[in-house]
């Protein structure tokens, strides 16, 4: 008897120590964000984090004030796998609905990444009314251009980060024509991934970099995802003195290609248009230093360190100590200003109610931690510019001696460009 | 010129790498005709486990590789005495067994935390030397070696030991060896041993080109099947010429046709075979002569 009771009020007060802690910080129910994410891949636990430590700053801080009343920001994580080769675009898409009907998102944020999934997802959020800020991956121009052009159907839809054609037109021309001219290189080969958005980038490239006078020797080298041989590619570079290698890959192997090149002496040097392997502090360790010189984008400031707004460092900083490693890849920062955003959105309209959030969203204006935070009103697609002071600024960085030096646009760099040894 | 020593040089770095991921299928297939679908992830694993052995426990390198290799084989010895050996005999359920335990392997390595591209292992040999003016990295030059010298030693292994004749004993005909003595379980186990011992040695021989990911093991297995089913099932001098006439078409297209066919390469050679001789190139079926 005595047992009994003494088991009865340890389960009383592990009851009270559980429940408690909700009751006092907020009596509100949470907004729910859910996040479609690929979870085992860079561009998928980079937004991941960017994500949670935006809410649990926000939450700290007391988090959304809904019409008066302070409700925290609650994160569902789904795994989309669509960054896996093989996984089909339809795995993606009923993560997403499984986290508007299941979990009862408010909001969707994150991804899915892959453009092809982020594409076919359109219709499903539309369909649900559901307020959607893209944070992460689906670089396709198609994808903003489909809500400007159908605005009443997509209208939920927001996209923070950048896309190919002002990442490659807007910012990694005007870089390659400032490298062009600084060394003396007109000649360049392009090799990328076979998946939309990369297909995308090695078009416009080609065909931009051709009409300014570059040389550009053939046609964009695909490469099926996972492949994990580049050799003939960068022994043609070199046989055809190629004097840059523009590489558009987001898969892993892609560190592959940063190996052989070194191990070859290609003299040519590498332009990551997008390329996963580079972009993460690992990549020196992973790659023997084998990556040096190696040019990567991570598309928005704050995913490298610089000095873009007073924000960018705090975010940096903050993110390193809380997942005790640097911002890793391109998703990171948009990911967690995705959050910021919504949070003023909400405020700002009082309500969750898509059509009312969505017109909050619109008018966002804001400086954030890449530059400052403003979304086309028909497109929806946040406004870049190379001036933080502006629009949202992207990052350039090369990898030297072991550190990501930030390079392009010249408004946010920390170092200026270096040829490998063997390009001299 | 210079195109035919590029593809002369990298075809045979290409077809070797083939073999040493095939090697292993082959050899289970053939003795035991178990098809092993948890080859890529045994080939994986085994990377994983040298990759804790060398930067976790901070062994050395080459003693985390042999500690590794022994390690795999006993893993592979497991899967059998525990899983397979219940299935053997019945195809559809070896198949279903056996890739269910790689998914296992590969998806927990996943939910295990393995992921991302920062997973790698040091090269052997660091630096390049030219070869009639065609850069080649050392590792690769090592790859070439040992992948020759791994195909030479199994032949000598097979023909002039004594496992080595009981498997192929088994291989020829299973119930024959039983009558000479030869216990078809045991030599299993052994075949499982071996072919796991060669996934794992494929893996530290070419992982260090690269990063360990969980994906690879996906494409490791659908290449080993593709080599094994162009050479003939079972046959593992089959599977190696069967390496190098994929290797070869698939760096001959890479040169003239483009890089996104090199895919496709290894699924048509798989239709192809299969259209004009369903046994493969050296394989043949019932009437095996040898299969090891």
């Amino acid at each position: 008897m005595e047992k009994r009771n003494i088991k009865m009020v340890l389960v009383f007060l592990m009851a009270i120590f559980l429940i408690l802690p909700g009751q006092t910080a907020f009596a509100e129910k949470p907004i729910i964000i859910g996040a479609p994410l690929s979870t085992a891949f860079l561009y998928g636990w980079d937004a991941e984090r960017g994500i949670k430590l935006a809410v649990e700053e926000i939450n700290a801080a007391g988090g959304v004030n809904v019409g008066g009343k302070k409700r925290p920001f609650k994160v569902e994580v789904i795994d989309t796998r669509d960054l896996e080769p093989g996984v089909p675009v339809s795995e993606a898409l009923l993560a997403v609905e499984k986290l508007i009907l299941e979990k009862n998102a408010d909001f969707i944020l994150g991804g899915p990444i892959r453009s092809e999934a982020g594409l076919a997802a359109m219709d499903l959020l539309s369909k649900y009314k559901k307020i959607s800020i893209l944070t992460t991956g689906v670089l396709t121009p198609a994808y903003h251009a489909r809500v400007a052009k159908d605005y009443d159907k997509y209208k939920y839809l927001f996209r923070i980060t950048g896309e190919a054609k002002w990442i490659a037109g807007g910012e990694q021309i005007p870089a390659l024509i400032e490298i062009g001219k600084k060394f003396n290189l007109n000649s360049v080969y392009i090799m990328i991934q076979d998946v939309a958005w990369a297909r995308a980038f090695g078009g416009i490239f080609a065909k931009i970099l051709a009409k300014k006078g570059w040389t550009v020797i053939g046609k964009p080298e695909i490469y099926p995802t996972g492949s994990t041989d580049f050799s003939m590619g960068l022994l043609k570079a070199r046989r055809e003195k190629a004097q840059v290698v523009i590489i558009a890959m987001d898969m892993p192997e892609s560190s592959i290609l940063l190996k052989q090149w070194y191990d070859m002496k290609v003299p040519a040097l590498p332009f990551g248009s997008i390329i996963a392997a580079a972009e993460q502090p690992g990549f020196w360790k992973a790659t023997e230093g084998k990556g040096e010189y190696t040019l990567a984008n991570v598309i928005n400031a704050g995913n490298a360190p610089s000095n873009a707004t007073d924000w960018t460092m705090k975010f940096y900083n903050a993110y390193t100590k809380m997942w005790g490693i640097e911002p890793e890849g391109y998703g990171t920062s948009s990911s967690y200003m995705g959050v910021y955003v919504l949070k003023d959105a909400i405020e700002s309209a009082g309500t969750l109610d898509s059509d009312s959030v969505a017109a909050a969203l619109e008018k966002t204006d804001t400086m954030g931690v890449y530059g400052r935070i403003k979304f086309d009103p028909k497109s929806h697609q946040v406004i870049p510019s190379l001036d933080p002071n502006t629009g949202a600024v992207g990052s350039i960085f090369q990898w030297q001696a072991g550190k990501r030096v930030v390079v392009f646009p010249k408004s946010i760099a920390m170092g200026e460009i270096k040829l490998p040894p063997w390009m001299k | 010129m210079d195109i035919l020593i590029e593809i002369l040089i990298y075809g045979s770095i290409r077809s070797i790498t083939l073999a040493l991921m095939a090697l292993g299928f082959a050899l289970v297939y053939g003795t035991s005709r178990v098809p092993n679908f948890a080859h890529g992830a045994l080939y994986i694993i085994n990377g994983f486990i040298v990759w804790s052995f060398l930067r976790l426990l901070g062994l050395n390198y080459f003693f985390s590789i042999l500690l590794a290799i022994i390690v795999i084989g006993v893993i592979g010895a497991l899967i059998y005495q525990i899983i397979l050996i219940r299935v053997r005999g019945i195809a559809i359920s070896e198949i279903i067994a056996s890739y269910a335990i790689g998914l296992a392997i590969l998806e927990g390595l996943r939910w295990g935390g393995f992921k991302g591209m920062t997973y790698t292992l040091p090269t052997f040999i660091q630096g390049s030397i030219f070869i009639v003016g065609v850069p080649v990295d050392l590792h690769r030059i090592v790859v070439l070696i040992c992948g020759a010298a791994l195909i030479g030693f199994l032949w000598l292994f097979t023909h002039y030991t004594r496992i080595g004749l009981a498997l192929r004993g088994m291989a020829q005909d299973e119930r024959a060896a039983l009558m000479l003595g030869i216990d078809s379980d045991r030599m299993a186990v052994v075949a499982m041993v071996f072919g796991s011992m060669l996934a794992g040695l494929a893996a530290v021989l070419l992982l260090p080109l690269g990063n360990i990911v969980v994906e690879s093991g996906y494409n490791v297995l659908i290449l080993a099947i593709a080599v094994c089913i162009v050479g003939g099932l079972g046959s593992w001098m089959g599977a190696v010429l069967a390496a190098f006439l994929i290797g070869f078409a698939q760096i001959l297209t890479e040169v003239y046709l483009g890089t996104h066919f090199k895919t496709v390469v290894a699924l048509l050679a798989i239709i192809i075979t299969l259209i004009l001789r369903p046994s493969g190139l050296f394989g043949r079926q019932k009437e095996l002569e040898e299969r090891v």
